[in-house]
């Protein structure tokens, strides 16, 4: 705990900042000052969205990493920048975990620190990554992206009603909420006979309400459970993700520290994107001392990682990070399209095998249409996220995940604008035995055939 | 007087782009005490800034840093130039814009301000985490005609339709067009609360606000812009 306190000290006595001057001079003008000081301007490579450099990777590592020390974090509760020393984020990163079991039994897993081409395959994480989903569905949705053996841990979805009232954040009715949402997807994993699977939550907590009533007694269980810490843009420390920072650390839960970073946003192209992402890592680890740190990075103009951009920023990024230290990274597919579709299937395919051989060691499976609509979400999408990250960190170098993405690519980013809404998780689920609809699979097992054509063998 | 008058416009519009609202308040004053018509420098100086400054953010040339900066600068030097009651000649219209309560991301709906600002609307970004009863007040006070609403989280997304509410129980809700975005909300939910228009991206909100403008009282609402298929 001594720790964080050194990280809460630094919020009320950093040097004061506007935090516009922070985000909108600061982080561009140091952003430019690495590209150019580390001859990273223009090497985004729209050819290749694989990178397949390694000495591009570590010099992104070693930019990201001048940028962590020379900018540190903001404090938008305080004003105040928030900054560390070069040995307190060396003492940080040395000191991270290298590995973390999780679960119970015959459910539990192992998360380990990879790097690119590592031949042992990541944790596979199953969800419907932030989709509202009917009180009613709930239990059956997360019932059947259980029921894969191939997916490892679960996120639940974020609950839409409790016995039919509105949850509204900050209310008490959030608070309800948070242990709801963990008592109803631990009946999903006891009803498909997986009692010891991990867990990580609280997902649909707007707040501190729900996450601090989520890991109550009866709730999720600290020891089967990552927590979430996720800041809406990199390296903006607020109080309300340190309240969930300090809950986890207080009951020895394991922790996500997180952050999401949109091409075309603060950091600005490609290559700042991938700057950011690194910097992001390093600063969370040093400020939250976390299990495993996600970075996602989006195309601002699809909200999704799935563009040529954002596989190629995502890619290098996950590499620098993985080379340049040993912290356990956790990785989001984000797709625009929706469920029954072939091009959910293809944008699940480049973004997870972009992931899985640049080094992640958790990766969470599917956002369909961008978590627009509520009950978009099924389990085969995520059946078929993990059986292309396991095959693809065991089968596939850089060099063959590049072609693979080349080849898949051009089947659909000339529709992420105006993508799919494919169907509805009753539309293409048969409820009564939790199986994909025939068109459903249909569609699933074309896309595999394709795959084996180009390369990437079948997970059995 | 003319040349001089051109070149201080020309640096004006250079100024602008680079976003730097200090000196784009100083050159602004000068062209006031000279009496230049305030039309002429939004045609010959601030127009052109931004539909660069526009072209150049599709085109992934500048990003959003720059896109707000430049913004605020042009922002600036109308607001040396006019009189408030001659504003409303040298802007499409007034958005009150926010994340709503409960919710703290906001880079979507900067994105959002920024693109409206860089085409000739006057913005009022109250941030995030507002509160219902903000949104509604700010909207009155300003003159606004359209309020803007972003969420990201589904428990907060409720508090959309208490604005809407909100107007109505005071008897305005024809006085503003209320459009809603971002990742927790549908058309449907659009539909649901009442709310005039929804859009899927920034380019498609300045779309739904000029259309609004235009014709919004013809149109059966609400106005859906970029609806999955």
């Amino acid at each position: 705990m001594d720790l964080l306190f050194n990280v809460l000290d630094k919020t009320l006595t950093g040097p004061p900042m506007e935090k516009h001057e922070f985000e909108l001079k600061l982080v561009p003008r140091v952003t430019r000052e690495v590209l150019k000081e580390h001859g990273l301007e223009r090497t985004f490579d729209p050819n290749n969205p694989i990178n397949t450099d390694l000495s591009l990777a570590e010099d992104f590592y070693r930019a990201g990493y001048d940028f962590a020390i020379r900018v540190g974090m903001f404090c938008p509760d305080t004003g105040r920048r928030v900054i560390f020393t070069e040995e307190e984020i060396k003492q940080a990163l040395r000191d991270a975990p290298r590995e973390v079991v999780l679960g119970y039994g015959k459910d539990s897993v192992v998360i380990r620190s990879r790097k690119p081409e590592d031949g042992i395959p990541p944790v596979a994480e199953g969800s419907a990554l932030g989709m509202a989903v009917s009180e009613e569905y709930f239990i059956p949705l997360c019932m059947t992206i259980a029921q894969y053996k191939v997916i490892d841990i679960i996120l639940a979805p974020t609950l839409d009603r409790i016995n039919g009232r509105e949850i509204r954040a900050r209310t008490p009715y959030e608070t309800i909420m948070g242990m709801y949402e963990a008592k109803y997807v631990k009946e999903a994993l006891r009803r498909v006979g997986r009692p010891g699977m991990p867990l990580h939550g609280v997902e649909g907590a707007p707040t501190e309400y729900a996450y601090i009533s989520g890991f109550l007694p009866g709730g999720y269980d600290p020891e089967r459970t990552i927590g979430i810490a996720l800041i809406p843009e990199p390296i903006i420390l607020s109080y309300q993700i340190m309240h969930r920072v300090v809950t986890n650390h207080l009951i020895g839960s394991p922790l996500e520290a997180g952050h999401m970073l949109n091409i075309g946003g603060y950091f600005g192209p490609p290559e700042g994107a991938v700057v950011g992402a690194v910097a992001a890592q390093i600063l969370q680890t040093v400020s939250m001392f976390p299990t495993v740190v996600e970075s996602t990075i989006l195309d601002a103009r699809f909200f999704s990682n799935t563009s040529r951009e954002a596989l190629w920023a995502t890619s290098t990024s996950m590499q620098a990070r993985t080379l340049g230290n040993h912290v356990m990274n956790l990785g989001i597919t984000s797709q625009v399209s929706g469920p029954c579709t072939d091009m959910l299937l293809y944008e699940t395919t480049t973004i997870t095998i972009a992931d899985s051989v640049s080094g992640v060691s958790i990766e969470i499976g599917t956002r369909p249409a961008a978590c627009r609509y509520k009950d978009h979400g099924s389990g085969l999408e995520n059946k078929f996220f993990a059986e292309v990250l396991k095959s693809s960190a065991k089968n596939l170098k850089l060099s063959d995940a590049n072609e693979i993405v080349k080849a898949i690519l051009p089947k659909y980013e000339g529709r992420l604008r105006d993508p799919p809404k494919g169907k509805s998780f009753i539309e293409c689920t048969d409820l009564k035995t939790l199986q994909p609809t025939r068109e459903w699979l249909e569609i699933y097992e074309r896309v595999w055939r394709e795959l084996e054509d180009l390369g990437l063998p079948r997970w059995e | 007087m003319l040349e001089e008058i051109s070149e201080y416009l020309e640096k004006l519009r250079s100024t602008i782009l680079s976003g730097d609202s200090d000196s784009a308040r100083e050159i602004a004053k000068i062209l006031k005490e000279k009496n230049v018509n305030p039309v002429d420098v939004v045609n010959n100086a601030i127009k052109p800034a931004m539909d660069e400054m526009g072209k150049k953010y599709e085109n992934l040339e500048v990003f959003l840093p720059e896109l707000v900066l430049a913004g605020e600068a042009a922002q600036e030097v109308l607001e040396v130039l006019l009189p408030k009651e001659m504003e409303s000649s040298f802007i499409k219209g007034k958005v009150v814009i926010g994340t709503i309560y409960g919710d703290i991301h906001d880079i979507g709906k900067n994105i959002v301000a920024a693109i409206l600002r860089a085409n000739g609307y006057k913005v009022i970004d109250l941030g995030y985490d507002v509160p219902p009863r903000n949104f509604v007040e700010t909207a009155k006070k300003e003159g606004a005609k359209i309020i803007g609403m972003s969420c990201l989280l589904t428990p907060s997304m409720f508090y959309m339709r208490d604005v809407i509410t909100r107007l109505i129980d005071e008897g305005i809700r024809d006085k503003f067009y209320v459009i809603i975005g971002g990742a927790a909300v549908y058309p449907d939910w659009a539909r649901e609360i009442g709310a005039d228009g929804w859009a899927k991206d920034a380019e498609r909100a300045v779309q739904l606000c000029d259309t609004l403008l235009e014709k919004g009282h013809e149109l059966p609402k609400p106005v859906i812009l970029g609806e999955w298929r």
